[in-house]
């Protein structure tokens, strides 16, 4: 991380002698090439900066490839490169647009607009990674799923005798889903936990078993790991 | 033993002469240790360190287990009660076992087949191994008849036929109650058998029990809720979990209620127990209690193997139960209500279809091989 | 390796030197032992360790302790009273699961000899607070042969507010004097409305504080209006008369998301500080729990119906917890029991586990600071 920062300082350095100075002072060659891609009429104008590890790379929009970039935007350009660069050092491009909107882009995906020193809304791996959208609409179903079995661990609908889940276990406590597979002794057989939640509907609640692709087990072990995230596996601990 | 200095013969220590002679002996007489005959995939039974089995054991404690002449009255042996030819329980079919004069007693003769594997021996559970319970009966009155240990020692002293097998056994004649406990021990040891029909079926045969066993199985592990108590664990596939449960098998003979209760109570007043004993039945009843002054072993008897149970009726410890069938029965309802009955009782609801099918399926317990006990028999004398 | 190494003429020789009353009985287990299996060592197994006999250990003798919490034998204790707790009832027959172990809990308490002074019901006698449970609530306790003082849970009272247990049972707070102690009752689920704003139906109101984890019920307090009855109620009483409070919530901060918990805690405290000898006695928790706070010791009451699981975190460290409990028995983990106060004023609670060894947690163990753990093997029956 360190050596990034001074990396990035001292392309800042070289950044802001080349914007402030002759453009080609502290420019690559690379940079000049892209620049001549990048169109040149003032309307659709727009200016490229590159950081120095040649991955970051920031576009102005409104300021023509021979024009200086105004001191305040510049500023802002030099403050969105250190942040891309501290982020990661993969390729992230992004845009100040003329009204100083700021979006940024990696892996093709363009993503909501982000405030200098914020966070930045990029997924650091490179393949595959689910968009914000598609996180929270997992996060959704999951959450109904985990809903229903809260609402089933403390109903008294899985039993015939008022017993519910929560009576011994509330918040799912001394579950232990974590251990299983165990040798559990009142089945005499090592046991998952779906066993073991199908044998406490018989028992002590008094209940028909549930069939194994029941979806009501299948809410059941989602409350009970639920609340038993970020503990570690220990499979047969007693 | 000659020493290699020339012309001198180191004198070596007396036990070191004697271990010596006992390992040859044993080598000569080819009593290296026996294997047990444990099927693959099956812990085999804990042995003390002090009695590995030996095949010139196993055959002094079958001399010993047959001989009727380890009685006060010469009538009673191991056998009398323990008989191969009834799975190794009372061949009588009386509730309760019978000793010396044709004394009765308050307790069913469990079964010796298998009873190495248990964690525990007797109904109550006193005795760890089988070395140690062994030797009990010979000297309660109502059963061998000796007066004590010693009293043992004498009369097998006083038979000339035992002294060769003992030395043949432990490498020297002399008779102790410990050695007798061992090579009685090393005897039961040989005595398993775990290749019943319901062990095929689990292995995968599913033909080896009637379809009505099979029904009997899925309703031993759910509705009929066995297996918690007699669990089949593959590695140690007895039918039990060598623990004690109060049924309140018995408690209805009796005023079990008050006994019970004063007995906890005395316990709680750091009285004597014996304080309690009211009668003969009552003291009995009180089971794994008298062993652990526990109140909540009170009327606990451990819950016995049921390999073989359907050769071994009556049941329960005070063989109440005559048949399979009123085992069930008395399941189904719960047991028998009393003070500290077992919170994991209670009533069934199974049909009559579902009893029977339970009853089919202890009959697939039996041990395909009981045949080859049948044949045993005590030694020539 | 034989773990009866006794003669009989040794047996004998010890039981002649006993007491002709225990001569005496021993007499009539000799003629028992003729028509027995009994072994002669096991016969006399009790006779022996009370006689002082090391007996080898076939027998697991365990907790001859026992004798050091007789009643009897201690002549510091003065007397005591018994204790039945957390019922939960259903009003679904007799023979509903928590009604037979309320009905358990009942005989446990009219078997013990002596009987107890009185008998204190902790709490939560119904499961839903409504009036079948509490009537056949009643109808059980109705049963229990010694004076029965109530105390209210939050099961009993927030689906009508307690009106109906009013009614039945008499005040939700009060005080009494006995034997020298000074005995308040406190109803000490009191909780800020959270049901109005959100325009909850009684029984929704009810199914919510019924629910131990369920947070979108308060926090139990003892409540300003009561915390000033209680310095009114204390204010005679001098500092050296021995106080006794029975509350169904702790009196202190164990954990909040299970409303292991008394918000006002510490200003109950202060309102207690000035007395010498402090007891607490309560319910909600349904295990055996322990703690000591300054001058006041801390003693939880096991319910008849089930065990709560230990709390995560702020368990006190005076606490020597209980196993695992084995949902196969419907009554491992659960239990009765009595209390014993001493002549000083403390308290040794006596826990009767249904299914285990019993537990005695007592005053002295307290003030050391050191509880033992549970002697000989405590493990379940399953």
């Amino acid at each position: 991380m360190k050596i990034q920062w001074l990396l990035a300082a001292a392309c800042t350095g070289a950044l802001s002698a080349g914007l402030l100075g002759a453009p080609h002072a502290g420019v690559s060659d690379r940079e000049g090439d892209r620049r001549a891609k990048v169109g040149a009429e003032d309307a659709w104008a727009s200016r490229a900066v590159w950081a120095c590890d040649q991955r970051k790379l920031v576009i102005v929009e409104g300021v023509r490839a021979d024009q200086r970039i105004p001191p305040d935007r510049a500023q802002l350009v030099a403050d969105v490169l250190m942040d891309l660069m501290r982020y990661c050092n993969e390729e992230i491009t992004a845009k100040i647009a003329t009204d100083r909107m700021i979006t940024v882009a990696a892996n093709g995906k363009v993503y909501e607009h982000y405030v200098p020193g914020g966070p930045l809304p990029i997924a650091k791996a490179s393949f595959g990674e689910p968009t914000r959208r598609e996180q929270r609409i997992w996060q959704a179903e999951l959450d109904k799923l985990v809903t229903e079995g809260d609402r089933l661990f403390h109903s008294d609908e899985l039993g015939t005798n008022g017993v519910a889940c929560a009576m011994c276990h509330p918040h799912a406590s001394n579950t232990h889903p974590e251990t299983y597979p165990k040798f559990q002794t009142q089945l005499k057989k090592v046991a998952v936990l779906r066993d073991m939640v199908n044998w406490c509907i018989l028992n002590p609640l008094e209940g028909p078993e549930l069939a194994a692709d029941d979806d009501r087990m299948r809410a059941l072990e989602a409350y009970i790991l639920a609340q038993r995230a970020g503990t570690p596996l220990w499979a047969g601990k007693h | 033993m000659r020493g290699k200095r020339s012309g001198r013969r180191r004198r070596w220590p007396r036990r070191i002469c004697s271990a010596i002679a006992a390992v040859a002996t044993a080598a000569l007489a080819g009593a290296e240790e026996l294997a047990l005959p444990v099927p693959p995939g099956v812990l085999p039974p804990e042995v003390p360190a002090d009695n590995p089995p030996t095949a010139a054991k196993a055959e002094l404690g079958q001399k010993l287990y047959f001989d009727t002449r380890l009685s006060t009255d010469g009538s009673v042996a191991c056998a009398s009660c323990h008989d191969p030819k009834h799975a190794f329980a009372d061949p009588r079919g009386k509730a309760t076992s019978a000793g010396v004069g044709g004394a009765a007693g308050t307790r069913n003769a469990p079964t010796v087949l298998n009873a190495a594997f248990l964690a525990s021996q007797f109904w109550d559970g006193r005795e760890p191994t089988l070395e140690a319970q062994a030797v009990q009966p010979l000297i309660n009155p109502i059963e061998h008849g000796f007066a004590d240990h010693p009293a043992v020692v004498a009369h097998l002293r006083g038979l000339a036929d035992y002294p060769p097998h003992f030395a043949k056994a432990f490498g020297s004649d002399e008779i102790t109650i410990e050695r007798v406990g061992q090579a009685l021990a090393s005897f039961e040891r040989t005595l398993l058998s775990l290749e019943a029909p319901i062990d095929r079926f689990l292995a995968g045969d599913a033909g080896a029990i009637s379809e009505s066993a099979r029904r009997g199985w899925e309703l031993y592990n759910g509705k009929a809720r066995c297996n918690t108590c007699h669990g089949r664990i593959d590695v140690i596939p007895l039918f039990t979990d060598d623990l004690f449960h109060n049924l309140g098998v018995g408690t209805q003979r009796i005023d079990f209620d008050s006994v019970a209760r004063k007995a906890a109570a005395a316990v709680d007043a750091g009285r004597s127990i014996d304080a309690l004993a009211l009668g003969d039945a009552a003291a009995s009843e009180l089971g794994r209690f008298l062993v652990t002054r526990e109140p909540k072993d009170l009327g606990a008897f451990k819950t016995p193997q049921l390999r073989n149970v359907a050769r071994t009726a009556p049941y329960m410890h005070d063989g109440s139960e005559a048949t399979l069938e009123s085992v069930i029965a008395f399941y189904d309802r719960g047991g028998n209500d009393n003070p500290y009955l077992d919170g994991g009782m209670r009533p069934l609801g199974l049909s009559d279809q579902e009893k029977a099918d339970l009853v089919a399926l202890i009959q697939s317990f039996t041990s395909d091989d009981l045949e080859r006990f049948e044949a045993l028999r005590g030694l020539a004398r | 390796m034989y773990r009866n190494d006794m003669t009989r003429k040794q047996i004998e020789r010890a039981l002649a030197e006993r007491s002709p009353e225990d001569q005496r009985l021993l007499q009539t287990l000799e003629n028992c032992d003729r028509r027995h299996f009994l072994r002669v060592s096991l016969k006399f197994a009790g006779m022996a360790a009370a006689a002082g006999i090391v007996q080898p250990h076939a027998f697991q003798l365990v907790n001859v302790a026992h004798a050091a919490t007789a009643p009897g034998a201690d002549p510091e204790i003065a007397f005591r009273f018994a204790y039945v707790s957390d019922t939960h009832l259903y009003a679904r027959g007799m023979t509903h699961r928590f009604a037979k172990a309320a009905v358990k809990a009942v005989e446990d308490v009219n078997a013990l000899d002596p009987q107890p002074d009185f008998v204190l019901f902790g709490g939560d006698l119904a499961q839903l607070g409504r009036p079948d449970e509490l009537e056949l609530g009643r109808q059980i306790l109705r049963e229990l042969d010694a004076p029965v003082r109530m105390m209210v849970g939050e099961h009993d009272w927030y689906l009508d507010m307690g009106e109906l247990w009013k009614e039945m049972f008499g005040p939700d707070h009060y005080s009494f004097e006995h034997k020298g102690i000074h005995f308040v009752v406190l109803n000490s689920v009191v909780e800020k409305d959270f049901w109005t704003a959100k325009g909850y139906t009684p029984e929704q109101r009810m199914a919510i504080v019924a629910g131990l984890d369920d947070n979108r019920q308060s926090p139990f307090e003892v409540g300003e209006a009561q915390r000033a009855w209680l310095a009114a109620d204390l204010a005679g009483v001098d500092a050296k008369t021995p106080i006794a409070i029975f509350s169904h919530s702790p009196l202190y901060k164990l954990y909040k998301p299970w409303n292991f918990w008394t918000d006002d805690a510490e200003q109950v405290q202060a309102i207690l500080a000035r007395f010498e000898t402090v007891s607490v006695i309560h319910g909600h928790t349904h295990q055996l729990l322990t703690n000591r706070i300054g001058n006041i010791h801390f003693h939880g009451l096991l319910s008849t119906a089930w065990p709560w699981p230990y709390a995560p975190e702020g368990l006190p460290v005076y606490t020597v917890q209980m196993a695992r409990s084995d949902p196969f028995n419907q009554f491992d983990g659960c239990g009765d029991g009595r209390v014993d106060v001493r002549k000083s004023g403390r308290v040794d609670k006596h826990y009767n586990l249904w299914s285990r060894n019993p537990r005695a947690v007592t005053a002295q163990q307290l003030a050391s600071g050191t509880i033992p753990g549970p002697g000989g093997y405590d493990g379940p029956s399953y």
